[in-house]
């Protein structure tokens, strides 16, 4: 097993869950395997009777994860939406691990995901041999997380088509899937729900149909709210990016992260940092995820192109690649922040000189 | 006489929990007298309190008669605790009294304080409500809403929750609860001061002389009693009345008091109140999270479904602003907050957990949508009413007073008035008729604003209707003296008011009517607006204004500087969006848009602009010029603009006229340059060698057709010069030409006579009908 490059949430955090499960005294939903309290605890981090440290899996907003929980304590589906980056499929893994033991039990929802990887799909040698019944059926995670009152959790939601999105209509209100070839239905077990997630400002994403939206309660979870926290998961993804690719490390890499997700979080956020002025935002969503790779690019330039040292020029032009999406709407907002913001700032004399002549 | 049995009933202000068990305490106790924590000298006042026509919310107001900015307020809502007692009281026929300290003696405290503040800096005016800033706010809130402070303690946001939770679910008595919270003030009121150590007195110091009035007056009352008294005041203060005190020192300590303001000199009255100044966030520091919450609280007290209808009345706002939201959704969100109830050990949802799930179920996870309903729908806009023959309105008052001092009659024919704002007399008088202006009072109507003459001189014609009165009346939301309810209107418009052209006008209008902390937030919100503004015509039609202000502003001294400061942006934001915005434009946009850059323009030079700024819209307008699909009108107005100050080398205008001019261009899209040009400016050919060069050397390469094309244009063009500059203008071309020497002395021409023989001989075969006459 230590081949394995990455565990699941359960294997790796089996301690902790088991800790919380030892003291849990608190009534628990049918099938759940910690109470409720129990598991916005584990997500949270905190510290058991016992004395376990309980690490933070999720670091935000204590309300959104209690709202999670609650939701999926009724029966109705959760839907984590947010931009890239916000760690909605990490949450909704630590939710399936905390409530059922497995996160595991997952569709993976793509452009060329169909109804057969939704509900289920035919064994076409035993359906010629035995015609249709139960044993010609090939179950999928949906139909087996029905099937054994458990949580499945659907990736990417949106990236499916939306006449595809439709087939969770039945299984969502009437909590069944009907097999009409075999005049029979699969009825969901006491404890089965849904966790899906998915991108609301991505690109090549498909609409999220509303007769499916009214059937989630809806968990929008935002990007950091805290520089610092920004700032050191950007430098921590950058170095390990950076010795992946074996591209050394410039000294200077941590104060340009701390410009580069300044101007980053000032143009999403639609004002400057002192709250001063007030800024228009661009398309594009400046999710941390693009600060990573605008900071990997420029690492990469000045590398291969530069001397070594990190300079504003390698920057600049994948900084400005990555404001500018829409080339009209986005170069006027730059060009005003440029204008009315960076002009005024001694230190960002280089990033306003060298974006200028991008631009 | 014996002692009368006294009960307090220890209450937090403005809630609904606290009102319910107050009125069933007042069933069980059935007391004789009921005493209230309010203004003793205001009794009067307060049996009005239950009458059918006053609709609460109501506040008394109570003010000095000749500075009103000196007042108080003590606002009573449906739910408020005193105000459900004072109602029993006088539905029950038992006596009602008052026992805080007189409000004229709290008016005098005020009076003393005010002179203290503005002694240093006369200029300074007195803020109207007693709330102070930082530190002590804290102090303060903690001795007006010592619940809300203990429950924000317990990681609550609404201290009603608190309430429910810890107090209700822990006790089913009356007394049960009334005991709980004097004990949990008690703690509350020594680790305050044990914590403030010495400090302690000054902590204490506004409520000490309070609670020794209250004292006293409780005491009296007990002893004349027929019955039980009931108190009912803030729970803060409950420990400290029932301490034993030695009533002489109560005295003595009443007695370090400013004295007591003559009662004539002191006014009190009901004011209808708003929903929305009862939130804490409107400044008031005893205030509520949400009024409207509270209300429903209070209405639903009864109502096991009581989350259902809020959520319900929550989807019908959502409804009304367009969103779809089904009965389904409603259902789910009533389950999700029993949910988080749960989730969060608390025995019932409250207001944090409805507001999260309405978030998640009905606002599809969208805070943002939460956010913008939210004021409509937890401060509401609810305004009160009170009885019409309620004694006199303040701002009536201060007219009188104000028309009193800036020596203006009213009077019902018209009657013209001539001001000059360089005098101190003339700038009251304008102030005054601006503010009356700005609260739907227009008593003075002024004349020609629009000229452009000085602006230390302004003439308005007064003429008062007696309805003005009852619009006064109706302004009283808004503030209890002129200066007040002015402010508070415009702010409210500024707040609501998206358009940047318009926000500064009503800047300007704040300005005239010396409203400084209005201008500033107007000032503030321009600045917050600039930046959300995309439509280039807002920032250009903003400048104009704003320019104005800041140039000629300062006649009335107030500092301008910030104005400056956005002046650049808007004119660096309007720059940056020019080129974008000059594109593809119809004929009729690009009037306007011509119209707007050329004010714009104007503005721009006349603000006196660093030379960064200026030079970014320079080069706005050259980037115009150079754009191929820009509006060719704007392409030729810009050009004269940079031609016009040198900023456009004659020889690259010269390329230019010819490129736009040139045939291949449709007559309509070169009539379009040359009108953009020379619009409002044609003049400039009188003065301009140049100019008027490129122009002729067009005309002159242009063949017959193509001129008489171009002629109607020239036609409209060069009427707007007068015929003596036509004049002149056709010496200047036949000078320069030598074409037509305009003292032409006539000479004979001796080849004339066999010219002429000629000529004689074709108009013979012209008249005959020959086709070869010419020959």
């Amino acid at each position: 097993m230590a081949d394995i490059l990455r565990q699941p949430a359960e294997v790796i955090y089996q301690a902790e869950l088991e800790a919380l499960h030892a003291e849990d005294s608190g009534s628990k939903p049918h099938n759940w395997y910690v109470s409720p309290k129990a598991v916005v605890t584990y997500l949270m981090g905190g510290k058991t009777a016992a004395g376990v440290e309980i690490s933070a899996k999720y670091i935000g907003n204590r309300r959104l994860i209690e709202t999670a929980v609650a939701t999926l304590a009724t029966d109705r589906a959760l839907l984590l939406l947010g931009v890239p980056g916000t760690a909605k499929s990490w949450v909704s893994e630590h939710l399936s691990a905390a409530i059922c033991g497995k996160s595991t039990q997952m569709i993976q929802c793509t452009a060329g995901t169909d109804e057969n990887q939704v509900r289920y799909g035919w064994n076409y040698a035993q359906l010629l041999a035995k015609g249709p019944s139960r044993e010609a059926l090939v179950p999928t995670p949906l139909y087996r997380a029905m099937e054994s009152g458990t949580l499945c959790r659907l990736e990417e939601l949106t990236r499916m088509g939306s006449d595809v999105q439709d087939t969770l209509i039945t299984v969502l209100s009437e909590k069944m899937l009907p097999i009409p070839e075999l005049n029979e239905v699969v009825y969901a077990e006491r404890g089965f729900n849904v966790i899906a997630t998915a991108n609301n400002r991505d690109k090549g994403v498909n609409e999220l149909s509303s007769a499916l939206k009214r059937r989630f309660n809806v968990v929008v979870l935002p990007l950091p709210d805290d520089m610092e926290q920004e700032v050191s998961i950007v430098a921590r993804r950058v170095e390990q990016t950076g010795i992946g690719l074996d591209l050394p490390i410039p000294k200077n890499v941590r104060e340009e992260i701390e410009k580069v997700v300044t101007i980053f979080r000032e143009l999403r956020g639609g004002e400057t940092l002192d709250g001063k002025v007030v800024l228009k935002t661009p398309t594009g969503n400046l999710s941390t995820a693009e600060a990573i790779a605008v900071m990997v690019g420029g690492l990469s330039q000045a590398n291969w192109f530069g001397e070594g040292a990190l300079t504003a020029e390698d920057i600049s032009a994948n900084l400005v690649g990555a404001i500018v999406k829409d080339p009209v709407q986005d170069k006027v907002v730059l060009e005003e922040y440029l204008e009315t913001v960076m002009k005024k700032r001694r230190d960002y004399a280089e990033y306003y000189r060298s974006m200028n002549d991008v631009l | 006489m014996s002692q009368a049995e006294i009960h307090y009933f220890g209450v937090r202000h403005h809630g609904p929990g606290s009102a319910r068990r107050v009125l069933s305490a007042l069933e069980h106790v059935r007391p004789a007298t009921v005493l209230v924590e309010g203004p003793a000298d205001c009794t009067p006042l307060f049996s009005q309190l239950a009458r059918p026509e006053m609709k609460p919310p109501v506040a008394l107001l109570s003010y000095v008669a000749d500075n009103a900015v000196c007042s108080t307020f003590v606002p009573f809502v449906e739910y408020s605790p005193e105000y459900q007692a004072c109602c029993w009281a006088v539905r029950n026929n038992a006596v009602l009294e008052f026992i805080d300290l007189p409000v004229a003696t709290r008016l005098a405290q005020m009076v003393a304080e005010a002179a203290e503040q503005t002694e240093p800096s006369q200029e300074d005016t007195v803020e109207a409500e007693p709330v102070q800033e930082g530190e002590e706010e804290r102090d303060f809130r903690l001795s007006a809403d010592p619940i809300g402070v203990l429950a924000q303690l317990a990681g609550y946001e609404d201290g009603e929750a608190w309430w429910n939770d810890l107090i209700e679910q822990n006790a089913d008595d009356d007394h049960a609860i009334f005991a709980i919270l004097d004990q949990a003030m008690l703690e509350l009121r020594s680790a305050a001061l044990e914590q403030c150590g010495e400090h302690g007195d000054l902590v204490f110091a506004r409520d000490l002389p309070r609670e020794a009035h209250m004292r006293l007056t409780i005491g009296k009352a007990a002893k004349n009693s027929e019955g039980p008294v009931a108190v009912i005041c803030g729970a803060w203060h409950v420990p400290a009345l029932q301490e034993k005190h030695v009533a002489k020192d109560d005295r003595a300590l009443l007695k370090t008091l400013p004295k007591k303001l003559t009662a004539s000199k002191v006014k009190s009255t009901w004011v209808p109140w708003t929903t929305p100044r009862l939130a804490t966030s409107s400044g008031y520091g005893a205030g509520v999270a949400a009024p409207m919450w509270y209300k429903h609280m209070w209405q639903q007290r009864n109502n096991p479904n009581a989350l259902a209808y809020w959520l319900g009345g929550v989807a019908r706002v959502m409804r009304e602003q367009g969103h779809i939201v089904s009965t389904a959704s409603v259902i789910e969100a009533v389950r999700l907050s029993n949910g988080l109830a749960a989730v969060r050990g608390r025995p019932a949802p409250g207001f944090e957990e409805s507001r999260d799930a309405v978030i998640a179920c009905l606002c599809f996870g969208e805070a943002l949508i939460w956010r913008k309903m939210e004021a409509r729908i937890l401060l509401g806009s609810e305004v009160g009413a009170i009885p019409p023959d309620a004694p006199l309105v303040p701002l009536l008052e201060d007219l009188q007073r104000q028309q009193k001092k800036h020596k203006l009659k009213p009077e019902a024919l018209p009657r013209e008035l001539s001001l000059d704002l360089r005098s101190g007399a003339g700038a009251g008088k304008s102030v005054l008729l601006h503010r009356l202006h700005i609260l739907d009072v227009p008593w003075g109507t002024l004349q020609d604003s629009g000229s452009s003459r000085g602006t230390f001189r302004e003439r308005w014609q007064l003429c008062w209707e007696p309805e003005y009165a009852v619009r006064l009346v109706e302004q009283l939301i808004y503030g209890s003296t002129i200066e007040q309810a002015a402010a508070g209107k415009m702010l409210e418009t500024i707040h609501t008011q998206h358009t940047l052209g318009l926000l500064a006008q009503t800047v300007q209008l704040c300005l005239a009517a010396q409203l400084d902390e209005a201008a500033e937030r107007g000032i503030a919100r321009l600045d917050e607006r600039a930046a959300l503004a995309g439509d280039c015509i807002e920032f250009l039609e903003s400048l104009p204004p704003l320019v104005n202000i800041s140039r000629y502003g300062t006649a009335r001294d107030i500092s301008l500087e910030h104005i400056d400061t956005l002046n650049v942006r808007l004119a660096a934001q309007a720059a940056i969006a020019l080129p974008y915005a000059c594109r593809n434009l119809s004929d009729e946009e690009s009037q306007h848009y011509c119209r707007c850059v050329g004010a714009a323009h104007q503005a721009i030079l006349l603000a006196e602009m660093e030379d960064d700024a200026v030079s970014s819209w320079w080069q706005a307008l050259q980037e115009v010029v150079d754009t191929p699909t820009a509006s060719l009108q704007v392409v030729g107005l810009c050009a004269r603009l940079l031609y016009q100050e040198q900023r456009m080398a004659a020889e690259v205008l010269q390329v230019l006229f010819q490129k736009m001019l040139s045939p291949a261009i449709p007559a309509a899209d070169a009539a379009r340059f040359f009108e953009g040009f020379f619009d409002e400016a044609v003049q400039r050919l009188l003065y301009d060698d140049l100019l008027l060069n490129a122009v002729e050397q067009w005309l002159l390469r242009l063949d017959d057709e193509e001129f008489i094309e171009f002629l109607p244009l020239f036609r409209r063009m060069f009427s707007s010069l007068d015929a003596m500059e036509r004049k002149r203008l056709l010496d200047i071309v036949a000078q320069d030409r030598a074409l037509v020497k305009t003292d032409t002395a006539y000479t004979l021409n001796l080849d004339a006579g066999e010219l002429w023989s000629a000529q004689l001989g074709r108009l013979g075969r012209l008249i005959k009908g020959e086709q070869q006459w010419y020959q």
